[in-house]
């Protein structure tokens, strides 16, 4: 086994190397590296492109071009995980997504990035994400967080009408809820009936982290 | 060697091409019908023996416009200066624009905005913050401050200039007072570096003696020069820009045929720092609008018409007591119009309250400042990488995004700049983080450097040399009586 496979598949995302990636993610499982391993060294590599972010060292195209790494060498390593009938630990899921009217992604793709490097699951709906859809998703990937995005004023309030459909489902108390966006803040998050707000991505992973009860 | 900034654009000219002939015409009829006072003996036998027509009763030499034209094609478009460390050497002139630290008399308190006598210790430590700025080529004379807790005022020139030596490896600008430049030459060749010289003129139209023997022993140590004027428009100049421009050109153009017939070929950069009268206090009327039209003009016709390079003071002295507002516009105005108007150096970092007081967090924050100007003369690159045409055919509309392609990784910075002590956060991140200003943030860049930094080291014996030189100064002034 070719453990310098793993540094490169670190370096691959320290180096946001975006074009190697999937060759390298297939070259490690033909080289018969432990999937896991190289999913631990892909997020270590994200992780410490998240640290220099959260700390002003590293800029946004470094966190989303580290983003677009991943995005192409984990569905390999993935694949390669279900196949060995192996089992990946996180620590909780998060279906994220911005509202409905709304096609802003930047602030979202932050925080979806953010928390993967942290080790959360996270299955990100995309832009102008129907409530419907939003319900659908925590149902069926039991989410432990909804995380929703909106970066207009007129689309904040979508957000109230998602927390109303999950409630008439029944299904308010098995998700936390945590929002974000320009427009938002904490009064408008609470009366909205959200369990969360963060003003920035970095603050987002946090919150997540507290009302899981895991930091 | 400092690379400083480079200019790419076409500078702005604010006159026309028969307005820079009509300005230059009437320099030369004023230099050769009234002539320029010089305080000195040796400079007039000088002139005299250079075909001047010389009032020796007057001290007034009137110079033959053959003689003045010809001074000007001597003088070089650019020069070197040599810094005590090979890498903070200076080549003036071209489409190179560097930065100079101001000066102040005294330290200002940047909450509120009083001024008091600075220790030594403050003033080692802006040498050495200055020392640290990446924007900041090198200093003018008794810099930065002209008054120092425990140090005599004859004192304070060569002391100054021991202490820029000790605590920085950049360039400083000799001054001219009591004789100090004696001094300061050798405290600098000690060190294996040049100063820049220094002569500045008495508007109107006269130097003193201690200004000229400033010149004649920076030009024999072969130190290339720095000459200024200094009018006032409405009190020692014209109150025209035209007049003052014209009246301002003859100071300078005088300096410029003394250097040349002392050392011919030496560089020479030339200084404006010409300013309205605030027509109620009669004192200057620093960070005004005048000052970067005046500034503008003199650009165009030093550096675009004679090839001679130039730099702007006004910049660096705002009439604002505070770090507020109106000292933002007052230094942008003047800068920004300096840079663009083709000087080679821009005096700012620092300056507090007109020439009254200095604070290295001022220098901290003006070196944001300095970089967003340089960046803008730089310009913009225009080729088939830059205009991304592919890549907007191949992003498309939304949802297509820029943000993950390797374009904006590689030129974001580029295109753009990250200041370092700006407030740049979100609102509810400013909050969040203790609601900083940029005060609070060059605070925090100041500790750091103060924590940090390290000066080139001076070579053994340089500083048992300075030592030795300035006692020396010390005995020098004593047996004159000015101690």
């Amino acid at each position: 086994m070719d453990s310098g496979i793993l540094d490169d598949l670190y370096r691959v995302v320290l180096d946001l190397n975006f074009e190697d990636a999937e060759d390298l993610a297939k070259k490690s499982i033909k080289e018969g590296i432990d999937p896991l391993q190289s999913a631990e060294a892909l997020t270590k590599g994200i992780r410490e492109i998240g640290e220099g972010f959260a700390k002003g060292d590293l800029f946004l195209p470094d966190l989303v071009l580290a983003s677009k790494v991943l995005q192409i060498a984990l569905p390999v390593i993935q694949a390669e995980i279900k196949r060995q009938g192996k089992k990946t630990h996180t620590r909780g899921k998060v279906v994220i997504g911005t509202v409905f009217g709304d096609i802003h992604s930047i602030g979202k793709q932050m925080v979806a990035t953010l928390l993967f490097s942290s080790s959360y699951e996270v299955i990100d709906l995309g832009v102008n994400v129907k409530s419907s859809v939003f319900v659908e998703a925590v149902k069926k990937y039991n989410s432990d967080i909804l995380a929703m995005s909106a970066l207009l004023t007129t689309t904040a309030y979508e957000q109230k009408n998602i927390i109303k459909d999950l409630i008439s489902k029944g299904m308010r108390d098995k998700v936390k809820i945590i929002v974000g966006g320009a427009p938002m803040n904490q009064e408008f998050a609470d009366s909205i009936g959200a369990d969360g707000y963060a003003p920035t991505a970095p603050l987002a992973v946090t919150l997540v982290n507290k009302l899981l009860g895991l930091d | 060697m400092r690379r400083g900034y480079i200019r790419n654009i076409e500078p702005l000219k604010i006159l026309t091409d028969t307005q820079v002939e009509a300005i230059h015409r009437g320099t030369l009829d004023v230099l050769e019908e009234t002539g320029v006072r010089f305080e000195s003996q040796r400079a007039l036998r000088m002139f005299k023996k250079n075909e001047c027509i010389v009032d020796f009763e007057n001290n007034r030499v009137r110079f033959p416009s053959y003689l003045v034209e010809e001074c000007i094609r001597r003088t070089p478009s650019s020069f070197l200066v040599k810094a005590r460390d090979l890498k903070n050497n200076l080549r003036f002139g071209g489409n190179t624009l560097y930065f100079m630290c101001s000066a102040g008399a005294r330290i200002s308190d940047p909450e509120t905005g009083e001024t008091r006598v600075a220790t030594m210790k403050e003033n080692n430590e802006a040498i050495l913050i200055s020392d640290a700025l990446e924007n900041l080529d090198y200093f003018p004379s008794y810099t930065p401050y002209f008054e120092v807790e425990g140090v005599e005022p004859v004192m304070l020139c060569p002391t100054s200039c021991a202490m820029r030596l000790r605590y920085s490896s950049k360039v400083s600008r000799g001054a001219q007072s009591a004789d100090t430049y004696i001094w300061e030459i050798q405290m600098a060749q000690a060190c294996g570096a040049q100063l820049l010289g220094n002569m500045e003129a008495a508007s109107p139209l006269s130097y003193s003696e201690d200004a000229i023997n400033a010149g004649f022993g920076y030009a024999e140590a072969f130190f290339p020069m720095y000459i200024a004027g200094g009018g006032v428009m409405g009190g020692t100049a014209p109150v025209t820009i035209a007049g003052a421009t014209i009246s301002n050109n003859a100071e300078l153009l005088a300096a410029v045929v003394f250097f040349q017939l002392i050392k011919p070929g030496v560089g020479i950069i030339a200084n404006d720092i010409e300013y309205p009268m605030n027509m109620r206090s009669g004192s200057p009327a620093f960070g005004s609008l005048g000052i970067s039209l005046h500034e503008a003009a003199f650009n165009q016709i030093w550096t675009q018409f004679y090839r001679i390079p130039t730099n702007n003071c006004a910049a660096g002295f705002p009439n604002s007591k505070l770090f507020d507002l109106q000292s933002g516009y007052e230094k942008t105005h003047c800068a920004m119009t300096s840079a663009y108007s083709g000087a080679n150096s821009i005096l700012l970092h620092g300056g507090v309250s007109a020439e009254l007081a200095y604070n290295p967090l001022m220098a901290i924050l003006d070196d944001d400042l300095a970089a967003i100007i340089g960046r803008h003369i730089e310009g913009i690159v225009v080729d088939s990488e830059s205009m991304a045409i592919e890549l907007i055919k191949e992003v498309g509309p939304i949802p297509g995004t820029y943000l993950d392609k390797l374009l904006t990784k590689k030129h974001w910075k580029r295109e753009n700049y990250v200041p370092n002590c700006a407030d740049t956060l979100t609102y509810p991140e400013w909050i969040t983080s203790g609601k900083k200003s940029a005060i609070d943030y060059a605070r925090e860049r100041m500790e750091e450097i103060l924590a940090t930094h390290e000066p080139t080291p001076l070579a053994a014996g340089q500083d048992k040399d300075i030592d030795r030189i300035l006692k020396e100064a010390r005995k020098y002034y004593k047996d004159k009586g000015m101690l």
